[in-house]
């Protein structure tokens, strides 16, 4: 399998979401444009949600979408993956394709989607006169590091997802658990020093507080974090391999 | 070429899949193993055709799974030099709603074609689809016979070295059929190997260089498409037999150079009778080996029989050089009653017959059954014997020819018609 055909598969995911429709590829626009206005405004505007130490009327709303972005991305991803293998189904079982590499267009599929939403997110954050920090270039690297682990994930549960179909569901719902269990709706601050002890294990804090770090705070982000992440994700693609290795037959068998 | 080399494939048999990760885990065995295929060789040259016969369940359909990497053996080598595509994933990832011509990068891509590739080909794909206008159209507004004009145009195209084909090629109406075999001839003539999966006996025969018989995930016979194609018929008669006393299946050496009555002619036997003589003669009895188109001939056989056979049935088939049946007639179609063949008798069948074919050598088979059901279905099978006489047919002297196999008499008028149409 060659990365034309993870292009191809890339383009033909997003190409299918919205084909036979008139707008096609501007629903891809339109979604998170509501999203990100709704989010503003109500937070903003109507209920006058403020953050801690933040006069802007904004405030709130950019914490909430900065943090929103990247985790619907990651646990699209992930999600996404881990049935990679059940969906592409009619494809594996027709045409020799190297597993371990389909779930990439998945990868960058999402990654579509969360640029367009992002360039968005900033030009609202422009009309609304936010004042642009130069750690706002950090946002590749960040994303890169994220990816890395959501696809070390994905990867993991699409093998297993294989044998235990339940699991599918599991992962669902995993992902509703660790989503409160992330600071994105509402600060680290202002959790019992418990929680925040407990939440320091969770590796999405690493990314999501990086986000906030750039727009929030403004300031550089802490790489030390995302770095044990990255590793923790190496060693998880390696352990995905050794699996998979030993896997593959049972794999292709009973796909 | 592809070469085959020890191919073995067990398929483990789980309650349901999670007790796969249930037995790593506690290492204890949850499965029944299931052989799919066991020791499988075999060698298709540049060129060539390999033909795959069995029944359902032989273990065809994984062999080609193997040899297109969908499906990973236990052990065993397969060499194949370039790309395989398979005739079994024509039109994979098609995706209705998309165009055409969306659908021949996504196809494309999958089968193994660059970009470039697909820049460079794609108007000899779209030519070749004879699809026009209609390739900037949603594949949903197609009829399912231009899907597949479109699937087999992008897998022909994909250049490939060796193509996996599985049952007929059901592509498109006869005259788009042809132009997809005319092409598979080129692909031929140019090298490609074609490994070709069929239960249509006839097409095996004529299409294949080799063949090889699958039963139970063992090769259990290779060599010429007409003997293994025999050797398999033989083993279904076997199959349908339901007499006390068994049926046993003789492979043997089709010598059809010389009709030599001591080589040994395939064929199944309960060995509960024996076919001592076949004779041809002509009208006025003399025997003869060949005969002009058009022809009476008596074909004669003594049969012996060893047991007691309540309601015999004798039958006979022309077949023509490639072994397909031009012919059949028994006791039993021509709704003949006969008496019972006792235990030593031995009777005389003849089978009077016109012969109105195409010059060429035609061989007969004989048969003798017992216990009649149906047109064609009997109880037991006593005897079959595959090719026990050759007669050739040469071109009636001084008689027109004819194409095609059987001489339909044509007679022809051409009529003027006196008015004239008048150009001025």
């Amino acid at each position: 399998m060659n990365f034309s055909l993870i292009i191809e598969l890339t383009k033909r995911d997003f190409i299918e979401r919205y084909s036979g429709s008139a707008l096609g590829f501007i629903w891809s626009f339109i979604y998170p444009l509501i999203n990100i206005l709704i989010y503003m405004i109500i937070f903003g505007n109507l209920m006058g949600a403020r953050l801690p130490g933040m006069s802007s009327v904004w405030g709130y709303g950019i914490y909430l979408i900065s943090g929103l972005i990247p985790w619907t991305a990651f646990a699209n991803t992930v999600t996404r993956s881990s049935t990679v293998f059940l969906d592409k189904k009619n494809i594996i079982t027709k045409i020799r394709i190297d597993l371990p590499r389909l779930p990439l267009f998945i990868v960058f599929s999402e990654t579509i989607t969360f640029v367009v939403t992002l360039v968005i997110f900033l030009g609202i954050l422009l009309i609304t006169g936010f004042s642009f920090s130069p750690y706002l270039l950090f946002i590749p690297v960040i994303y890169l590091i994220q990816q890395i682990f959501a696809y070390s994930l994905g990867f993991f549960l699409a093998m297993i997802v294989v044998f235990l179909r339940d699991l599918k569901e599991v992962v669902t719902i995993g992902f509703q658990i660790w989503f409160w269990f992330t600071p994105i709706v509402y600060v680290f601050e202002i959790l019992p020093s418990l929680a925040q002890q407990i939440l320091f294990w969770n590796p999405a804090l690493a990314f999501i507080s990086a986000y906030h770090d750039i727009f929030i705070l403004q300031k550089m982000p802490s790489f030390i974090y995302l770095t044990l992440v990255l590793m923790m994700s190496s060693i998880l693609i390696v352990f995905d391999y050794m699996i998979f290795k030993k896997l593959e037959k049972d794999i292709r068998d009973f796909i | 070429m592809i070469k085959v080399e020890g191919i073995s494939k067990k398929f483990k048999l789980y309650h349901s899949p999670a007790y796969r990760l249930k037995e790593i885990i506690f290492r204890q065995q949850y499965h029944k193993d299931f052989t799919a295929l066991d020791t499988i060789s075999f060698e298709v040259g540049a060129g060539k055709t390999l033909g795959i016969i069995g029944q359902n369940g032989a273990g065809k359909s994984t062999l080609l799974k193997i040899l297109s990497g969908i499906v990973i053996p236990d052990s065993g080598t397969i060499q194949i030099d370039g790309k395989v595509t398979g005739l079994l994933e024509l039109g994979t990832g098609f995706n209705t709603e998309m165009t055409g011509l969306e659908n021949i990068y996504m196809n494309g891509t999958l089968i193994g074609m660059s970009k470039d590739e697909i820049d460079r080909k794609k108007q000899a794909i779209i030519d070749f689809s004879e699809l026009g206008e209609f390739i900037n159209e949603p594949i949903k507004t197609y009829s399912s016979g231009m899907t597949m004009r479109l699937a087999f145009s992008i897998a022909i195209h994909a250049d490939p070295t060796c193509f996996l084909v599985d049952e007929a090629l059901s592509v498109g109406d006869a005259y788009f059929q042809q132009k997809c075999m005319r092409k598979i001839q080129d692909f031929r003539a140019s090298g490609g190997s074609i490994i070709f999966v069929s239960h249509d006996m006839n097409a095996v025969k004529t299409l294949c260089d080799t063949a090889i018989l699958l039963d139970n995930g063992r090769i259990i016979d290779y060599g010429e498409p007409k003997e293994v194609v025999d050797f398999y018929q033989n083993m279904m008669l076997k199959k349908m037999h339901q007499g006390e006393v068994e049926v046993n299946v003789k492979k043997g050496k089709n010598d059809s150079s010389q009709n030599n009555k001591n080589s040994y002619r395939s064929g199944i036997s309960t060995n509960q009778v024996e076919v001592l003589s076949v004779n041809i003669f002509d009208k006025s009895n003399q025997e003869i080996n060949y005969i002009e188109s058009g022809d009476f001939v008596n074909v004669v056989s003594k049969i012996l029989s060893f047991a007691t056979l309540d309601d015999p049935h004798y039958g006979i088939i022309i077949r023509d050089k490639f072994g397909s049946e031009v012919y059949g007639a028994s006791t039993e179609s021509l709704s003949l009653i006969t008496a019972p063949q006792y235990k030593g008798e031995i009777v005389t069948a003849i089978f009077s017959l016109y012969l109105p074919l195409s010059p060429g050598e035609y061989t007969i088979c004989i048969g003798v059954a017992n216990g009649a059901c149906d047109f064609g279905i009997f109880e037991e099978y006593c005897l079959f014997i595959q090719d026990i006489a050759i007669i050739k047919i040469i071109q009636k002297h001084g008689k027109s020819r004819f194409g095609g196999l059987v001489n339909l008499n044509a007679k022809m008028d051409i009529l003027k018609d006196n008015d004239k149409v008048n150009n001025d």
